[in-house]
């Protein structure tokens, strides 16, 4: 693949396809104009396409200084961005229309400009094969539409509660800028510094898991959310969900890339999650808030989840699955695959087994085993080393947990009530069986040899300490219960 | 000349007396039924006529006329045809009114043989309650018509014997009568009941030592046939749940006197009994198809008969795929379940049959069943198990005591493993749990209990008390929520023996899921 992104440096990147951290900064630096770094002022650098019908031209038709000025905080780079994000706004423009307008007309401003007098071109800039470097009429009538209001574009996404970033600022995700192609406007709900955590993990699968693989899922998430560790993911049903909800429920910072606009993240069954996902962590996109989801979002989505992650982790996936597709993306991008292999012969892993035999993934075992081959020291989630392991053999149910009792939970009117009985020994063996993995009622009764009364009693009380849940016929551990050794 | 008769109609489970009047007059050979009769009941003449000649008498070649009184009162089925024929021969002098006063119900045929009708119980009631003294019934009705005190039952096999008994031992000419041979047929059908054949009915019930595997299954089982709780079988195909519905007629308590009487009365009307069947003491256990419809399930229909959930009353209404019944029938289930009976309301008027019903549902978790299932994929669209739940009414949901989780079974299980317990030792747990909720509760099952009473007659312990208070508010109940956990931790401290009921007792109830929480959304999370 070439090295060539719209966005990007000119010329194949060096040393691989993903770009070196320096090299990204150089790029932001070029892009923000930045004099300390020494970044080119001529505007060619970061906006101008490689291939002749470039900047030159548009200045040449247009007069106006192409490119965007130094100086942060400048008035003019101030409105350019703001510029950007209306474009950005636009059905129709992604980052190829949007480098292709600015290449064209110098800059997103004059592009506006001129939409707003209905003079604008439909030819892209900056487009070397000439295939797709016209605008269809439908978005041009966007574009005329949004450069007439800007104003209520940008109100609108005030009203919404979503940020934007784009990449003329200086605080762009850095992790972002190692892709080919950034999206040059990203929105985003909840908090944008998720994306600049130390470490980062995405866990994906697919969306029918089966219990064993949700549970896989929810582990490993909460593992990582407990070493301090990001857990990206995309909000899909599934292991998607399930893995969210573990590294929320750990504690941890968690961030969803999404493949449609923010007034619709992922599925509706999903909202509550999305919800939690923005008060602690980020719900990120790069399709504006009405946008809708269609066949290639959830592709590009994808790369967008690699490119947060130093590492990607594999749970459940079928012969043909989504999350093949941000595998296959993560061996593209040099970002570390782990894949786990699941029940051999299974159906639902063939996808996993195809990865392990034919490319090359790591065989994903546990957290610890990531965390090890990634270098990384045990972080707690406040950023502070720490000397042991967060796995315990039996977290939770230490007898100072477990017997102390737990703390009084108020009614809301003030009415203090009694809090839940100790966990016996009978409640410590079935946790430690739980942590195992998922387990019908049926195979803890053998198990344990307990009377059905006894042990549904005993699951109650797991229930309702956070520490299991229930699905279909199965109990899965949750809570600390999923960072047990089993 | 004229004859009059008695005999009875039936109305919902009511019977009403009915007078036959016979006119037999000179004038052209007709015979005309009037007083509202329906087709089967028109076409009497044809029977009658043919039943007369064939048992040796002669058809009057005169004008006769048959009024059925009272005139305004709809008359359906064939249970006149004894009346109508006697009244014929008493009319043209071939039979002497000798013999007192006797009630006749019957069906006749071409030969003359009585064959059985429907609803003999609350006719012979009527009869008796209107101060008959005499019936005569067709034979394989006498079991049923015997149970009614005060009353003289005869068995009729055929039109000789009508004519004998209202000849009485001196009616000469009544001696003569004789009945053709009859036709033979296949004796199957001969010997068949009368009404609809039972649905699921055939057949013992499944022994509990039969059903391997599944220990949590069985354990909610119990519970719900204690306490008379009504409960949802969840699982994939082959899990086994219409095999363990199947053993729960072993494992009910026989009915007591009064049940018993509503039960066969029913079933009377239904033209459920057999011949020779006398009260029914086993608990009703009907399995209605999901095609049902309407009418079948509630009851009604042009003849307002009783509907399943009446025939299931004082039993068990077991409905076997419970997301492919139609939305409306489900809906129409919820005031029977609620009330304890079925208003079936016509243009005529309204009746009432009684429907106390345990409800017992089963349903796959998704289309194809396999949700959750920890080896085989499921091939439901995301989001779809949550849909195929919602296609139940969420209110009947919520009538829905319990719910159980049924996982397939691993062949390791259904071939090792300790055996099972028998139906006779848990239905012994289970009637003695019965034992203690109807005395404590005055009769009721504590699955009949409402919401006060729930709390009065619950009687938890305090530290109980308190950990349902914790339990409710750490799931955010609802008060139907808590009252169903009360109930099911009554039931479960009944099996034990236990008063008051302590803490585990409502751990465990609480583990017995809600049913109507799979409806909601966020399962896939």
């Amino acid at each position: 693949m070439l090295g060539v992104g719209l966005f990007g440096p000119l010329g194949p990147a060096p040393g691989g396809t993903r770009h070196r951290a320096a090299e990204v900064g150089d790029v932001r630096a070029r892009a923000a104009g930045d004099p300390q770094t020494g970044g080119p002022r001529d505007g060619r650098a970061s906006f101008s396409p490689p291939g002749p019908a470039g900047a030159p031209a548009a200045e040449a038709r247009s007069g106006r200084p192409a490119g965007i000025h130094p100086a942060s905080g400048h008035p003019e780079l101030a409105e350019e961005r703001q510029a950007w994000i209306v474009l950005a706004t636009v059905d129709g423009v992604g980052e190829r229309t949007l480098a292709g307008l600015v290449a064209a007309h110098g800059s997103a401003r004059h592009a506006l400009w001129l939409a707003a007098r209905g003079r604008l071109g439909r030819a892209l800039g900056g487009v070397a094969d000439g295939r797709r470097g016209i605008i269809p009429a439908a978005t041009i009538a966007g574009i005329e539409r949004a450069a007439r209001e800007p104003g209520a574009r940008l109100s609108a996404l005030a009203a919404r509660g979503v940020w934007t970033l784009t990449l003329l600022d200086p605080d762009y995700p850095r992790r972002l800028l190692t892709l080919l192609s950034p999206p040059p406007v990203l929105f985003g709900q909840g908090d944008a510094r998720a994306m600049e955590t130390p470490r980062s993990v995405a866990v994906v699968g697919t969306r029918r898991p089966s219990p064993g693989g949700r549970w896989e899922a929810a582990r490993t998430a909460a593992g990582l959310a407990a070493r301090g560790v990001t857990v990206v993911s995309g909000l899909a049903v599934g292991i998607d969900g399930a893995a969210h909800a573990a590294a929320l429920d750990a504690g941890g910072m968690t961030i969803a890339a999404i493949g449609s606009g923010h007034a619709r993240p992922g599925p509706a069954a999903h909202r509550g999650l999305a919800e939690r996902i923005r008060a602690s962590g980020a719900v990120i996109g790069e399709l504006p808030p009405d946008a809708h989801a269609s066949r290639g979002t959830y592709p590009r989505r994808n790369r967008l989840i690699v490119a947060l992650a130093d590492a990607v982790v594999v749970v459940e996936a079928p012969a043909r699955s989504g999350a093949l597709i941000t595998a296959h993306l993560a061996l593209e991008q040099g970002v570390p695959l782990c894949v786990a292999r699941g029940q051999e012969g299974a159906e639902r892993s063939a996808g996993c087994r195809a990865l392990l035999d034919e490319a090359s993934a790591w065989p994903f075992t546990d957290v610890t085993s990531l965390c090890d081959s990634m270098g990384w020291r045990a972080v707690a989630a406040d950023g502070s080393q720490e000397g042991g392991r967060p796995g315990r053999a039996d977290p939770g149910l230490s007898p100072e947990e477990s017997t102390a009792p737990g703390p009084p939970t108020a009614t809301p009117d003030g009415h203090e009530i009694t809090p839940l009985p100790p966990l016996g020994a009978a409640e410590r063996m079935i946790a430690r069986r739980l942590a195992g993995g998922p387990a019908t009622m049926d195979e803890l009764l053998a198990v344990t040899g307990a009377a059905p009364g006894e042990l549904a009693a005993a699951l109650t009380l797991l229930q309702l300490r956070g520490l299991a849940r229930t699905l279909g016929p199965l109990y899965l551990p949750a809570g600390s219960l999923l960072l047990a050794v089993p | 000349m004229l004859a009059t008769l008695v005999t009875a109609v039936v109305e919902g489970l009511q019977g009403a007396l009915v007078r036959v009047e016979v006119d037999v007059a000179p004038g052209l050979p007709v015979c005309q039924i009037v007083g509202l009769p329906d087709a089967a009941l028109s076409e009497a003449r044809e029977r009658v006529r043919g039943a007369i000649r064939n048992s040796g008498f002669a058809y009057p070649a005169q004008r006769i006329t048959v009024n059925l009184a009272p005139a305004g009162r709809r008359k359906h089925g064939a249970a006149y045809d004894v009346a109508i024929a006697v009244g014929i021969l008493v009319a043209s002098g071939q039979v002497a009114a000798s013999g007192g006063d006797w009630a006749l119900l019957g069906e006749l045929s071409l030969s003359g043989e009585v064959h059985p009708v429907p609803g003999v119980l609350p006719m012979v009631h009527t009869l008796a309650r209107a101060g008959a003294r005499r019936v005569g019934v067709p034979a394989a009705n006498v079991a049923e018509a015997a149970l009614v005190e005060g009353i003289e039952v005869e068995p009729l096999r055929g039109l000789d014997d009508a004519a004998r008994l209202v000849a009485g031992p001196r009616g000469r000419r009544a001696a003569r009568a004789s009945r053709a041979a009859p036709v033979a047929v296949s004796g199957v059908i001969a010997a068949g009941a009368t009404g609809s054949a039972p649905l699921v009915e055939a057949g013992p019930p499944v022994d509990l030592a039969d059903v391997r595997g599944q220990a949590a299954a069985r354990w909610g089982l119990e519970i719900a046939m204690a306490g008379g709780h009504s409960l949802l079988l969840v699982g994939p195909p082959g899990a086994g749940k219409t095999l363990l519905a199947g053993t729960i007629p072993g494992l009910l308590p026989a009915l007591d006197d009064r049940e018993a009487l509503e039960v066969t009365v029913i079933a009377s009307v239904a033209g459920l009994l057999g011949p020779g069947d006398g009260l029914r003491r086993g608990r009703p256990f009907r399995a209605p198809h999901h095609t049902a419809s309407y009418a079948a399930l509630v009851g009604g229909g042009p003849r307002l008969a009783p509907g399943e959930v009446s025939l299931a009353h004082a039993g068990v209404l077991f409905l076997d795929e419970l997301a492919e019944f139609d939305r409306d029938v489900l809906e129409a289930l919820r005031q029977p379940l609620e009330e304890g009976s079925v208003v079936v309301a016509r243009a005529q008027g309204t009746l009432r049959f009684p429907a106390q019903v345990q409800l017992v549902a089963a349903m796959n978790p998704c289309r194809c069943g396999y949700f959750g299932d920890p080896d085989r994929a499921c091939t439901c669209a995301p989001g779809d198990p949550e849909r195929y739940v919602r296609r139940v009414s969420g209110p009947l949901l919520d009538r829905l005591d319990l719910r159980i989780e049924m996982p397939r079974v691993r062949p390791s299980e259904l071939l090792l493993g300790p055996d099972p317990e028998s139906s006779a030792a848990v239905a012994a747990r289970i009637a003695e749990a019965r034992a203690r909720s109807l005395a404590r509760n005055g009769g009721r099952l504590n699955a009949r209990l409402g919401g006060r009473e729930t709390v009065e007659l619950g009687r938890l312990g305090d530290p109980a008390r308190e950990l349902l208070a914790a339990v409710a508010i750490r799931r955010s109940l609802t008060a139907r929520g808590v009252h169903r956990i009360l109930r099911v931790a009554r039931t479960i401290a009944d099996l034990a023996g236990r008063d008051p009921v302590d803490t585990g007792d409502v751990l465990a109830a609480a583990d017995l899921r809600d049913p109507a929480a799979a409806a909601r959304p966020g399962l896939a999370a």
